[in-house]
């Protein structure tokens, strides 16, 4: 029984981190429709610009700052001076100069921050909380990155329900055109959603980072993980995100936990989860209207 | 961290420098006079009149990193300091190393390049089971020695029939199991044994060893893939199993994670023993520092882990070839401190030097095959017991002794015992330890002339 408790523990966090990231892909969707593959490279660079922070002295709450506002400020440039050149193209260029993007990001940091495996730390302990004589899998590192996650979305939905900001930026996304006509100013909405998609994906990319190991290309796993989970939402719901990060966090713990060498079969479980999903609802467990294509 | 990157950076340039020079210069490889007795030629292919050249790939990046990345620089120092002592046979020993990332479609490739394009004489302590394997029937149909792989599989060793050119180096993880099992059944007969494994031949061996002696005590063996991380479901099992001693044959960052993962979930096993590999205490402690609230503190996690050894480690800083290796690591200039690392590096640079001067005058690549097989067996060196060459058998090193981790360093428990793979018994070693050569260099025979 216990060790039930703790793999959907265990599962249940990974799955927020998951989720993390995931919202991340999702903001940039719903901002820009561009699927950005950099982003994993985006949120390691910043998660190293702490790292550094905290190793000259500072706080953990201070590097988190700065590398929320460094995150902002490379996803404002990224837009500015990389996407925006090929934005009138196919959708598919953006695409492709994402990956390349990630590529290069990835090595910068090796080069900047060297390549050597470093544990990052937590403000919060890395010790199970007791329940009885039992320890559970849940940490306060845990909780820490379940409420994060859960204030980030919020903030989200906010932004993108009730604000003029938020209605702009979907504009902006779906018809450029449209939108100018009607008085928006498209070029900085686009960037705005840069900005902001980099800034959750920094701070999936701290949360992921806290009490457990970094270097160059730590995020590559969870981009694949957080892509699916995003894909699994619907890639355009933050709840739907958020629910995709925990369904599949639970479904891997399970198959890590009691398949046979089942820590060999995740990531294949991870592209069987997804099929089904698709076949069954191609736009996801939560898209909001199936046809609607940018 | 940016400075080591940076001189990994550099030295890589460098390393690309040296090979295009050596390509430009290969035209003019003949000495014109034939070479009579005791003349250097280029004799083969990377052997030049003055200079042998000699490659490898490690992860210098990436999972496996930590720990690995120093083990070139270790073998690097020591052939600087060869070459400054004149060479072997009056050759400068040229090294390049290239990153695999410990991923076999880059092994596959940066061994390419060693081979035909830097045109390498052999290759030289090649990192990983996985890596390696990559290569293994390409280096043996061009007949390339692949000379000490790092690593402890079989593959390297059992069938040199099937693989004449490849030679182990270090004591195979299977040999490792059998000392570790026997271990277990005398010192502790009522323990509920869980096995945390590496999931390839690197885990596979080990428990095969392991079962020979205690398979009645297994309770569970959970098994880890390189590369994903989240192993408190594998932990989560050794846990409800309610084994009480948990032996792990895992590469050292694992080793931290299932430290790590073990205090989440509150799990206190009597007694923790990782096998080589995995054990070393400065890197786990390194690993774990930064974690918040004294929670995790140096090494102390790993104080009073059990695990096993085949060379003297930099903590022994009374041993000779700790000594000698802490000089030539100072003589080097590069940055950081001596590690058990690079203690590694350079033993196997060590034996690697005794290859080449084993393979006379003007080494083949067939020469140093047959040079190892028949003189190999007698080289002495920080090994703690003797290599098992022959032309029936590649295998390294077969013995281990078993120690305690404190602190920073280890203390012996168990005195080192030799075996080999199968069903061979395990037996005490009564051979004396070596003590390194004057100035640290060996001085072997030509075995081929």
């Amino acid at each position: 029984m216990q060790q039930f408790i703790n793999i959907t523990l265990s599962g249940l966090v990974e799955g927020m981190i998951y989720a993390a990231f995931a919202l991340a892909l999702v903001l940039i969707w719903r901002s820009t429709r561009i699927v950005n593959f950099a982003q994993g490279a985006m949120a390691a660079a910043t998660a190293f610009i702490a790292l550094a922070l905290i190793d000259a002295g500072q706080s953990y709450w201070v590097a988190l700052i700065v590398a929320l506002v460094s995150g902002f400020v490379l996803g404002a440039i990224v837009e500015r001076v990389i996407i925006r050149p090929v934005e009138g193209g196919p959708e598919l260029n953006a695409v492709i100069v994402t990956l390349g993007l990630f590529v290069a990001i990835q090595a910068l940091i090796a080069i900047v921050f060297g390549s050597a495996f470093q544990s990052f730390p937590t403000p919060f302990g890395v010790r199970g909380f007791e329940v009885g004589d039992t320890t559970i899998a849940l940490t306060p590192t845990s909780l820490y990155i379940i409420g994060s996650v859960l204030i980030t979305m919020a903030l989200l939905v906010a932004l993108f329900r009730f604000t003029r900001v938020g209605l702009a930026m979907r504009a902006s996304a779906f018809g450029q055109e449209v939108a100018r006509l009607l008085g928006v100013r498209v070029g900085r909405m686009l960037t705005l959603g840069w900005a902001l998609a980099a800034v959750v994906g920094s701070l999936s990319g701290l949360l992921i980072a806290g009490g457990e190991f970094i270097y160059p290309a730590y995020m590559d796993s969870l981009i694949v993980f957080g892509f699916v989970a995003a894909v699994l939402g619907g890639l355009d719901s933050p709840v739907g995100a958020i629910v995709g990060g925990l369904l599949l966090g639970l479904a891997l713990s399970y198959v890590s936990g009691y398949l046979p060498r089942g820590s060999a079969l995740v990531n294949v479980a991870a592209l069987v989860i997804l099929m089904v999903v698709l076949l069954v609802r191609p736009g996801g467990l939560f898209a909001s209207s199936v046809a609607r294509r940018a | 961290m940016s400075r080591s990157s940076r001189r990994l950076v550099s030295f890589l340039a460098a390393a690309t420098v040296v090979s295009t020079v050596a390509a430009c210069g290969g035209g003019n490889n003949d000495d014109g006079g034939g070479g009579g007795g005791g003349e250097n030629e280029a004799s083969d292919i990377g052997v030049t009149e003055d200079s042998i050249k000699l490659g490898a790939h490690y992860p210098l990046t990436g999972v496996a990193a930590p720990g690995y990345s120093e083990i070139p620089t270790g073998v690097q120092a020591y052939f600087d300091w060869v070459n400054e002592n004149g060479g072997v046979n009056g050759r400068q020993i040229e090294y390049i190393y290239r990153d695999d990332a410990y991923n076999p479609t880059n092994t596959t490739q940066v061994v390419n390049q060693l081979v035909l394009e830097d045109e390498v004489f052999a290759i030289v302590g090649g990192l990983g089971t996985p890596t390696h394997s990559a290569v293994l029937d390409f280096l043996n149909s061009e007949g390339v020695p692949d000379l000490f792989v790092s690593s402890g599989s079989l593959l390297w060793g059992e069938d040199p029939e099937t693989n004449p050119y490849t030679f182990g180096w270090q004591t195979d993880y299977e040999s490792e199991g059998k000392i570790i099992g026997e271990y277990i059944a005398e010192e502790f007969p009522d323990a509920k044994v869980g096995l945390f494994l590496q999931d390839d031949d690197f885990g596979e061996d080990g428990e095969a060893g392991i079962r020979e002696y205690i398979d009645d005590q297994i309770v569970a063996a959970v098994r880890y893939t390189p590369g994903n991380t989240n192993v408190a479901p594998q932990i989560s099992e050794l846990q409800a199993a309610g084994a009480d001693f948990v032996v792990g044959f895992n590469v050292p960052s694992y080793t931290a994670l299932s430290q790590l993962t073990a205090l989440q979930l509150g799990y206190q096993p009597e007694q923790w023993f990782y096998s080589n590999v995995g054990s070393d205490p400065a890197l786990v402690g390194s690993l774990l520092a930064r974690f918040s609230q004294g929670a995790v503190s140096d090494a102390s996690l790993l104080d009073g882990a059990l695990t096993t050894g085949y060379l003297p480690t930099v903590d022994q800083t009374d041993n000779p070839w700790i000594q000698q290796f802490q000089e030539i690591w100072e003589a080097s200039g590069q940055e950081g401190e001596l590690t058990n690392y690079r203690v590694y590096g350079m033993s196997q640079a060590y034996t690697t030097v005794q290859a080449l001067q084993a393979a006379g005058q003007n080494p083949t690549r067939d020469g140093i095959v047959e040079a190892i097989e028949t003189a190999g067996a007698d080289w002495e060196g920080p090994v703690f017991a003797p290599y098992r060459y022959s032309a029936d058998s590649h295998m390294g090193t077969s013995g281990m002794s078993i120690e305690r981790i404190v602190g920073n360093g280890s203390e012996e428990v168990q005195p080192v015992r030799v075996t080999d793979i199968g069903n061979a018994k395990i037996e005490e070693f009564d051979g004396e330890p070596a003590s390194p050569p004057q100035n640290g260099i060996p001085d072997e025979e030509s075995a081929v002339d």
